[in-house]
């Protein structure tokens, strides 16, 4: 068990070195536009998602369950989706100049994750969370959260664009990023994937619980109903006459919710998930 | 002005720094006349190759000198051609052009490929016009090793330059700019709406740029609708005056350039139009002057407003930052052009000669010094005999093709036997 658990924590950390390799190249072919760095980032990111997806495969069998079902191993399966994410991002967009805002997301998942095992959050007590419907219910939650980790970064830069445009300050990142149309239609994308991710989780979630808890109740419903709330309208802008600004706003909003939710909810609120 | 020196490469050029635009007109070459004058250039024999450059800001000739120059300076041979052919007085053109030979002919063509002696500095319609030259030339048979190895570098120059430099990155015209911007809004331009305000000079600009931009919903709202309609001849609809505040929320793009001496896009229409729009954005490009939309406009909600200083001002500033992109995109060149002028040398006829007897030498000495060394039998004396005799026969087998490369009168051709020779007996090229 521990020579699995030190395989894992290895893989962990090499994934670690190539995600943050191609966090470097990301910046460079930002800064550069050669084509050399881009592709470097791709290979890295390949790599990087492929050890990844070994270190996940390693600790799920050694669980005998999904690979995410302690906290530190959720961390970890969601920055896995995130580059997974950014990967269909540059497939079917070729939209590289997200790279250095969204690895870092990633990044800072799987350094938790890794302090987070070393430090023995990853030992469980058999609570009974197998099976299909459980399985299911956090692998949607967690790609959920990914997507709309990415509508955070998509967000954001649509911000940047847009200050840049409004103040005449033409410069590198004014070159570099996406035109706010482009900005805006992936966001969307990725808010529509988030949600719908969102929403089936959350209706899994409450079926699972009423079998095994015999309730609907858990203050995670409350918040996630709320994130899925201020989502809608970030889908549905028109339904406010809102758009461009507001709406990445907005979006940032909903994203601040989607943290509390999944680190202070989990932790210090929610007793069904805890993790302990 | 430079005089020609030994090099076979020859340049006489006219462009827009010093050559005034009447002149320029009577000596450009329309596509048939450079085959035409290609032609009889080498059918006089004062070229062996030759390339025409001809645009709107210049006329080159690209030459490697022929062999009938009987004792003529080459390029003063040109530049007599080339009055003659276009029917202008010599010394009009010999006072207002450029000579190069030899490296500064590479440079000056490496330099232009590169966009660094156009007007627009960096501009990237130029390389697709020495493309051009260089397929007319091709075309009519006027290329053979050296210019054809020299334009082709150059493109490759050219393309090195743009990647690697920001020298053609951002643009430095007003059209081009607000185009840069207008696509940092909406990506693609063509299926945008574009509502234009005026129908003079301005505005016909801009209508055939975003004609030639792809777009096809363009509308054009003027005081005057014969004029407007004028304007929409080739795509587009024209509106009178009073529909204005009614097209107006239809618009992605509007471009204002009216010679109205008071805002004509107040601050209500504005701020009606975008409450219609619902949060879609609006790119406003005020070209008036005086301003024809209120600055105020700026600060709505998903609304962007550039006017002409501004625009101005942007595109300055990329002047000023494609003049510190010269120095990079000059080192680019240098390299280049060492590598092409070393290849050009070892085409000359002593290197050639030198690096073809070397190659025997080496070959004699693998394949029979060293056999001859096995056979222990034959004695020293006569085996010393023996390697004199091969020696004597590599001289003799080398002679006649030494002799066709020395002795070859015409510059051109000298060059073209070195090549194949080198190409034959694969030679080193040096700085490939």
């Amino acid at each position: 068990m521990m020579e699995i658990m030190w395989g894992q924590t290895s893989l962990s950390a090499i994934t670690l070195i190539l995600y943050a390799a191609a966090e470097g190249t990301s910046i460079a072919h930002l800064r550069t536009d050669q084509k050399s760095y881009g592709k470097a980032t791709s290979l890295l990111l390949l790599a990087g998602f492929l050890i990844h997806w070994v270190a996940l495969y390693v600790g799920a069998r050694a669980a005998h369950s999904v690979p995410y079902r302690d906290l530190p191993a959720s961390m970890s399966f969601f920055a896995w989706v995130v580059i997974g994410a950014y990967g269909i991002l540059l497939l079917k967009h070729r939209e590289s100049s997200t790279g250095p805002f969204l690895i870092p997301i990633s990044l800072l998942f799987l350094v938790i994750s890794i302090f987070a095992k070393q430090n023995g959050h990853g030992d469980l007590k058999d609570l009974g969370l197998k099976g299909p419907l459980f399985a299911f219910h956090v692998t949607m939650a967690i790609v959920g959260y990914a997507a709309l980790s990415l509508s955070f970064v998509l967000a954001q830069l649509y911000l940047i664009q847009n200050k840049q445009i409004r103040r005449r300050h033409l410069g590198l990142l004014f070159s570099r990023l996406p035109a706010l149309d482009v900005l805006t239609r992936l966001h969307r994308t990725a808010v529509a994937i988030g949600l719908s991710a969102l929403t089936v989780a959350a209706v899994l979630g409450l079926i699972w619980a009423r079998i095994n808890w015999g309730t609907y109740w858990d203050p995670k419903v409350l918040f996630t109903f709320l994130i899925i709330g201020i989502y809608l309208f970030t889908l549905f802008p028109r339904w406010i006459g809102w758009g461009g600004k507001k709406i990445a706003l907005l979006s940032v909003t909903g994203f601040m919710f989607v943290l509390f939710s999944y680190t202070i909810v989990n932790l210090f609120i929610s007793q069904g998930h805890t993790f302990k | 002005m430079n005089v020609p020196t030994e090099s076979p490469l020859v340049l006489a050029g006219w462009d827009f720094r010093q050559t005034p635009v009447e002149l320029r007109e009577r000596i450009a070459f329309s596509p048939e006349k450079v085959r035409e004058a290609l032609t009889a250039m080498r059918q006089e024999g004062l070229l062996a190759e030759g390339v025409i450059l001809s645009t709107c800001n210049r006329s080159e000739v690209y030459g490697v000198i022929g062999g009938g120059l009987a004792g003529r300076d080459p390029i003063q041979a040109m530049t007599e051609f080339i009055a003659r052919f276009h029917g202008v007085p010599h010394g009009e053109i010999e006072a207002a052009g450029y000579r190069f030979s030899g490296i500064d002919a590479v440079r000056h063509l490496m330099r232009v490929a590169a966009g660094l002696e156009s007007l627009a500095l960096g501009e990237d319609q130029i390389i697709g016009q020495v493309r051009e030259a260089f397929r007319l030339a091709t075309g009519a048979g006027a290329t053979r090793a050296v210019l054809h190895r020299l334009f082709q570098k150059a493109l490759e120059t050219g393309k090195r330059v743009r990647s690697e430099t920001g020298l053609g990155t951002r643009p430095i015209s007003i059209p081009g700019v607000a185009i840069e911007l207008a696509q940092k809004i909406f990506e693609d331009l063509a299926p945008r709406k574009f509502l234009i305000l005026g129908a003079g000079e301005t505005s016909s600009i801009f209508y055939d740029l975003l004609l030639a931009k792809g777009a096809r919903n363009i509308e054009v709202v003027n005081r005057t609708l014969a004029r407007s309609q004028e304007l929409c001849r080739r795509g587009g609809a024209a509106f009178p005056w009073e529909e204005l505040t009614a097209r107006l929320p239809q618009a992605d793009v509007v471009i204002s350039a009216t010679s109205a001496t008071a805002p004509i896009l107040t601050m209500e229409m504005a701020r009606k139009a975008m409450t219609q729009r619902r949060g879609l954005p609006l790119f406003f490009l005020d070209l008036g002057i005086p301003r024809n939309v209120d600055p105020t406009v700026a600060g709505l909600e998903n609304a962007f407003l550039y006017a002409v200083d501004d625009l101005q001002e942007i595109a300055e500033r990329n002047r000023l930052e494609r003049q510190n992109e010269i120095e990079p995109a000059m080192a680019i060149l240098e390299e280049e052009i060492s590598k092409f002028v070393a290849w050009l040398g070892s085409l000359e006829v002593v290197p050639t000669i030198t690096s073809l007897h070397q190659k025997f030498e080496t070959i004699r000495e693998a394949e029979f010094d060293q056999r001859l060394d096995q056979l222990t039998h034959i004695p020293e004396g006569d085996r010393e005999k023996i390697r004199l005799i091969a020696k004597s026969m590599v001289r003799a087998l080398l002679r006649s093709p030494t002799d066709a490369i020395k002795d070859e009168p015409d510059p051109g051709r000298r060059l073209d036997r070195a090549e194949v020779a080198r190409h034959l007996f694969d030679l080193d090229v040096h700085g490939e």
